[in-house]
């Protein structure tokens, strides 16, 4: 039986357009709606379930970021987590909050929390650095499972399938270890009222970065952040012949 | 304003045997009320505990349907009786008189609609009875209320007085963290219930159900 640890970020929902900040400097976040980064819905689901086939003892939600942080480790709870921790970045700080901070974060609470098992989403789609899994492993000195289809916990032993170029790759790994969720691991469920009700009361801690001995010093300067460019409109051609002509133009052919 | 609640309550809820104790039938919200996929700020009910029977409750519930001679001629208290499945079960055992306890209104007119479903008739009473003596109880049922940290200390530190006061304690729990392992000390276990389907999907991260009963202090 073991302890799973779930890293859970909030942020800028997936169904929202996102505008780049007239100074370059970031985007909009004020007033926008923000949900659990779908990735990590699926670490969640994947900790829930080996809960529910007794593969695990016990989930810990985590998330690093202003009190509205909270809001995402409820959904956490609702689906099935038993308890939150909230790492508390709120102001500048959060503003230049970056992987390697998350990453000695998760490190730290593993080991205070003696978790065996350390599960996040592949990347967030906001900043989509795909590195938090990757350097909490490194900072553990636990095996890594990334980019993770399928997992499967045998003897002591997982058996990871993983989504990389061109095909899939099964490897095998010793508990404890650190995985990244990758899109078809499984399919999140819903937060039912019945589920949302009964997450209030379940128990949330708060601690700061501070707390945990983590330095949140940026390693990372954001120099600029721009829309991409916006892609020029196509043209309609009548016939093959039409097209040839326009691709051995443009030196295609 | 029962009658108005009563209202509401038939309105957003449906009839269930679905849950561990099919031989009562039920009004909660299920899956198929819109209100099972609501959010909370959707809800015209504030914290409806009693819209779901808890596993906690169903296996107390469960427990008395097969073990009559925990409540047969004796008085019964439901403490936080929510949809009253509890009150019901020990009504239908014969019990010599069952008193059905909730702070919320609604879980208390939730319960005499169920009571009369199931052909019983049960006595409610909206007090906050935690911490009084229950003199006129022998048996005390308490289904799924170690769901919060602070409220579990002070309900179990009452129970405890309760049982050295000769009580049978009932408690039925799935495991929440209220119920900790230094309290699992001072329980010994009756039953466990793999839970239904449908209760597991209101209980995300829990399959079993269990029923305790609180033991002399170590």
């Amino acid at each position: 039986m073991s302890r799973v640890l779930v890293g859970v970020k909030r942020v800028i929902d997936y169904a929202v357009k996102i505008r780049v900040k007239p100074d370059k400097s970031g985007v909009v976040t004020d007033g926008v709606k923000h949900s659990m980064n779908p990735f990590d819905e699926i670490a969640v689901e994947e900790a829930v379930r080996m809960k529910e086939k007794k593969l695990a003892s016990e989930v810990i939600a985590v998330s690093c970021g202003p009190s509205q942080a909270q809001e995402t480790l409820r959904t956490a709870l609702a689906m099935g987590a038993d308890r939150a921790i909230h790492v508390e970045v709120a102001g500048a700080e959060y503003d230049t909050l970056q992987p390697i901070h998350v990453a000695k974060i998760l490190a730290k609470l593993s080991q205070d929390e003696k978790a065996d098992l350390v599960i996040v989403g592949k990347q967030a789609i906001d900043d989509d650095s795909n590195q938090t899994a990757q350097m909490t492993a490194a900072l553990l000195d636990w095996p890594q499972g990334t980019f993770a289809s399928k997992i499967e916990k045998t003897d002591g032993a997982l058996t990871i399938t993983r989504e990389i170029d061109g095909g899939l790759e099964v490897i095998k790994t010793k508990i404890p270890a650190v995985l990244s969720a990758d899109l078809r691991l499984n399919e999140p469920r819903y937060a039912t009222l019945p589920n949302i009700m009964k997450a209030k009361k379940k128990p949330l801690k708060k601690v700061s970065a501070k707390d945990l001995g983590v330095d949140l010093a940026p390693r990372i300067k954001v120099v600029s952040v721009e829309d991409p460019p916006v892609r020029q409109a196509g043209s309609i051609i009548p016939d093959v012949d039409t097209l040839v002509a326009k691709l051995k133009e443009g030196g295609h052919v | 304003m029962l009658r108005d609640i009563s209202a509401a309550i038939i309105r957003h809820t449906a009839l269930s045997r679905r849950h561990l104790t099919p031989e009562l039938v039920l009004r909660l919200i299920t899956p198929e009320c819109p209100l099972w996929r609501a959010k909370e700020d959707e809800s015209p009910f504030r914290d409806p505990f009693w819209a779901f029977y808890w596993p906690g409750g169903q296996a107390t519930a469960r427990y008395i349907l097969d073990n009559q001679d925990l409540v047969k001629d004796r008085n019964v208290l439901d403490i936080g009786c929510g949809c009253g499945a509890g009150s019901i079960a020990a009504a239908k055992m014969k019990a010599k008189y069952v008193l059905a306890n909730d702070i919320d209104h609604y879980a208390l007119a939730a319960t005499h609609l169920n009571a009369n479903l199931n052909g019983v008739l049960i006595d409610t009473s909206s007090k906050n009875l935690i911490g009084t003596k229950c003199e006129e109880f022998n048996v005390i049922l308490i289904g799924d209320m170690f769901y919060d940290d602070d409220f579990s200390h002070t309900l179990f530190e009452w129970l405890i007085k309760l049982h050295e006061a000769g009580k049978t304690i009932l408690i039925g729990d799935p495991g929440r963290h209220g119920l900790t392992e230094k309290r699992r000390r001072h329980v010994q276990m009756l039953a466990e219930y793999k839970m239904p389907r449908e209760s597991q999907e209101e209980n995300n991260g829990f399959t079993k159900t269990k029923v305790w009963k609180l033991n002399k202090l170590i």
